[in-house]
């Protein structure tokens, strides 16, 4: 039990998908415009996360090595659907907001990425901790920086007013300001790794090994 | 078939909504192959042949399947489907006949699948130009300078970012900001920059 | 650099050695000199801004290069770097800043733009000489996409009550004119600053004192402003709002922030081409630039828009237009 708790809290620090495995950078940027958008993808990814690991670890032993990432892409492809028709039905405000970044899930590196790493080598229920732990991590991350543009960029946070007598700072909600605050956070994160002598500077990005 | 709407399609693509600057798509290959002006240029080139010829696949596919057939619900899996199969397949092809061609831009490839530009492009193609007021010629040829444009506007990106890195790496960097950290920020500057082109109007 | 023969009049030799801080920087002195030298050939236009302004021109100024050179002090002190405030060119980025605002800005906004600049725009890239973007444009870029109804108030010259006023770039752009006698605007009047805009754009006179000192003493060559200018003017004249070869080049060239920012901006060592040539190109580059936002864009102006984009193109610039070694053939970089 003890290593599955592992396998979720591991997603949340030490191999947090946007500060440990710089993975999946895309939807980052674009979807933290404000922190109930990044909440919105957090659980999407998760759920999609989720399914394919399961799927994938479930038939792990049946798939062809040689087609492995087209069956990979065509199980997580499944998942996104799912997600896109449930949420242009369900919750079409949050679709509309996250626009392109819905269907676009299918390419997000930490989905194919877990699914290569961990869901085709480990068993199921590791898998389940595993998708749960990278997808909460994600969903961290993702409203870290959102709080941040957010509340710098309009004063608010899931739209209630926090800050008065403010002038926002308009350029955070803005694509300079996500690179902005994304730059500035990985450069704190490698201040703590210098500091602590940990040796894990992030100097470059995760999807090198995505292929 | 109104010429003026290409210039449009290429200012907005190059400058205004640039992929990676403004939109974020291919941030990955970007952040990550931007080191050196070789490869980021032949990246550039591999993202450009690839978004070009998938719009193209993938116009024909929702046109010609997925509209009739009323199954545009399958979009995304049928899209990705399509440029995983194209890219491989292209990637077969130029290692065989052209160990040249594969040398410059090939070995890219298999990464090129899971660009965000790539499906990016092919799905806002699908949701531009399918609407009222394009014949069946516009919106296919709209969508392929879309897609062409949107990769010119990548490589674009990539070469002043791998001028910009070359440079750097002769400066001291301070270290917490060293090579990662710093590019994002250099890509904040560049896409402040870049706002200049808002409000474009011809 | 290439090897000079030895000359027997050593006063002639130091007459032909250009010293030249780029990336390479070899003493402080001639860092110093440099920059307070540019900041000196500054002051006209900015007395001229207070003149036209008011206090609140002054206020700006003050603020913005307070702003970074105590920001500079700090991230180098917070590093257990030396503190070279005293070379002068976090002032001179202050400066720059305070002369790219509109005297009417809220304190915050020269104070925050100050921040900008020397930490983002500079230090991070580490320090002196390793920036890529001109830190004063850089912060007026993130200051007008931040703030942007602050950053367009512009106020009238001497009015004491501080009437705003669009600025002669502004009404052009949105084609409230074709001639400038229907804005009641002279060709000296632009000459001299009475006009609204930024504090230390306005005086064209005074900007062009500073200048030719600056040309005269060696600091900044002719081709990146020429380049510039020019081609700004000759496109807004070739392309003209009313026909082809009907366009003002005089106000073009006299309106906005061209001749501030060709002389002063366009020419900063750190982030424009080395050689005369990618000068030349720069300078060029930025005009049609320019033009082409004047022209098309969303915004009244673009020459601070146009540095920044060339910033991010010289490295490119430098790496291909090499001075060539003597007797060897051009070949591929």
């Amino acid at each position: 039990m003890k290593k599955l708790i592992k396998e979720f809290t591991k997603g949340i620090i030490i191999e947090n998908p946007t500060f440990g495995l710089v993975l999946g950078l895309c939807p980052t940027l674009a979807v933290s415009t404000s922190v109930s958008n990044a909440l919105g993808m957090g659980a999407a990814a998760t759920f999609v996360l989720l399914g394919s690991n399961i799927i994938i670890s479930a038939i792990r032993k049946i798939i062809p090595k040689e087609i492995r990432i087209p069956c990979y892409i065509v199980i997580i492809a499944t998942f996104v659907t799912i997600n896109e028709l449930v949420m242009k039905a369900y919750l079409p405000a949050l679709n509309a907001s996250l626009g392109i970044f819905v269907p676009l899930i299918v390419v997000n590196c930490i989905v194919l990425g877990r699914a290569e790493a961990f869901a085709c080598k480990n068993p199921i229920v590791n898998s389940i901790f595993d998708a749960l732990g990278m997808g909460v991590g994600f969903t961290i991350a993702l409203v870290i920086i959102a709080t941040i543009r957010e509340l710098l960029g309009t004063g608010k946070l899931l739209g209630l007013i926090v800050i008065k007598n403010f002038a926002p700072v308009t350029m955070m909600i803005l694509a300079p300001g996500a690179l902005l605050t994304l730059g500035l956070l990985i450069g704190l994160v490698n201040y703590f790794h210098i500091k602590r002598k940990t040796n894990k500077e992030i100097t470059k990005v995760g999807c090198d090994g995505c292929k | 078939m109104d010429v003026s709407k290409f210039m449009v399609i290429m200012i907005s693509m190059v400058f205004i909504n640039n992929f990676i600057l403004s939109k974020f798509l291919g941030l990955c290959a970007f952040i990550g192959v931007s080191k050196e002006t070789k490869p980021a240029i032949s990246m550039g080139f591999a993202v450009t042949f690839v978004t070009t010829l998938s719009s193209m696949i993938t116009w024909l596919i929702y046109h010609f399947l997925l509209i009739p057939f009323n199954i545009t619900y399958l979009r995304t899996i049928s899209f990705i489907l399509v440029i995983a199969s194209f890219v491989q397949f292209v990637e077969m092809v130029v290692r065989k006949t052209s160990p040249g061609l594969y040398r410059l831009f090939g070995i890219y490839l298999p990464l090129i699948t899971v660009n965000c530009a790539v499906l990016g492009v092919a799905v806002l193609n699908s949701e531009t130009f399918f609407q009222e007021g394009y014949t069946t010629m516009e919106s296919f040829w709209f969508s392929a300078a879309q897609g062409f444009f949107a990769g010119i506007g990548f490589l674009l990106a990539m070469i002043l970012m791998s001028g910009i890195r070359e440079r750097l790496e002769l400066t001291n960097v301070p270290k917490p900001f060293k090579d990662v950290p710093l590019a994002f920020i250099v890509a904040s500057l560049m896409s402040l920059a870049f706002m200049g082109f808002n409000g474009f109007r011809f | 650099m290439p090897d000079k023969p030895e000359q027997e009049n050593t006063a002639e030799a130091v007459s032909q050695l250009h010293v030249f801080t780029s990336p390479h920087i070899h003493s402080r002195e001639t860092v110093s000199k440099t920059m307070w030298s540019v900041f000196l050939a500054l002051v006209p236009a900015g007395i001229a801004g207070i003149y036209f302004f008011g206090f609140p021109a002054l206020k700006v100024i003050i603020i913005s290069i307070l702003s970074c050179v105590i920001t500079e002090a700090l991230i180098q002190r917070l590093n257990h770097k030396k503190v070279s405030i005293l070379d002068g060119s976090a002032a001179l980025t202050g400066i720059l800043l305070a002369y790219n605002l509109s005297s009417s800005v809220p304190f915050w906004v020269p104070l925050v733009g100050g921040i900008f600049a020397i930490a983002i725009a500079k230090q991070v890239f580490g320090g002196l000489g390793a920036n890529i973007f001109n830190p004063a444009l850089a912060a007026r870029a993130f200051l007008l996409a931040s703030w942007p109804k602050q950053m367009t108030d512009f106020v009238s010259p001497l009015s004491p009550d501080a009437v705003t006023q669009a600025t002669p770039l502004m009404l052009l752009k949105e084609g409230k004119f074709h001639d400038i006698t229907q804005i009641g605007i002279s060709y000296w009047d632009l000459f001299i600053g009475k006009r609204g805009g930024c504090l230390g754009e306005v005086c064209i006179i005074a900007l062009l004192i500073g200048a030719a000192y600056l040309l005269w003493k060696g600091y900044i060559w002719w081709q990146t402003p020429a380049g510039f200018i020019l081609t700004l003017g000759g496109l807004s004249w070739v392309f003209g709002t009313t026909g082809f070869f009907k366009g003002d080049f005089l106000f073009s060239i006299l309106s906005g922030g061209l001749v501030l920012g060709a002389f002063f901006m366009a020419t900063d060592y750190v982030t424009t081409p080395i050689t005369k040539n990618g000068q030349l190109v720069f300078g060029i580059s930025c005009g049609i630039i320019a033009f082409i936002i004047r022209r098309f864009g969303g915004y009244p102006e673009g020459v601070s828009y146009s540095i920044l984009i060339m910033n991010a193109f010289s490295p490119l610039i430098d790496r291909y237009l090499r001075p060539r070694k003597y007797g060897t053939k051009l070949t591929a970089a």
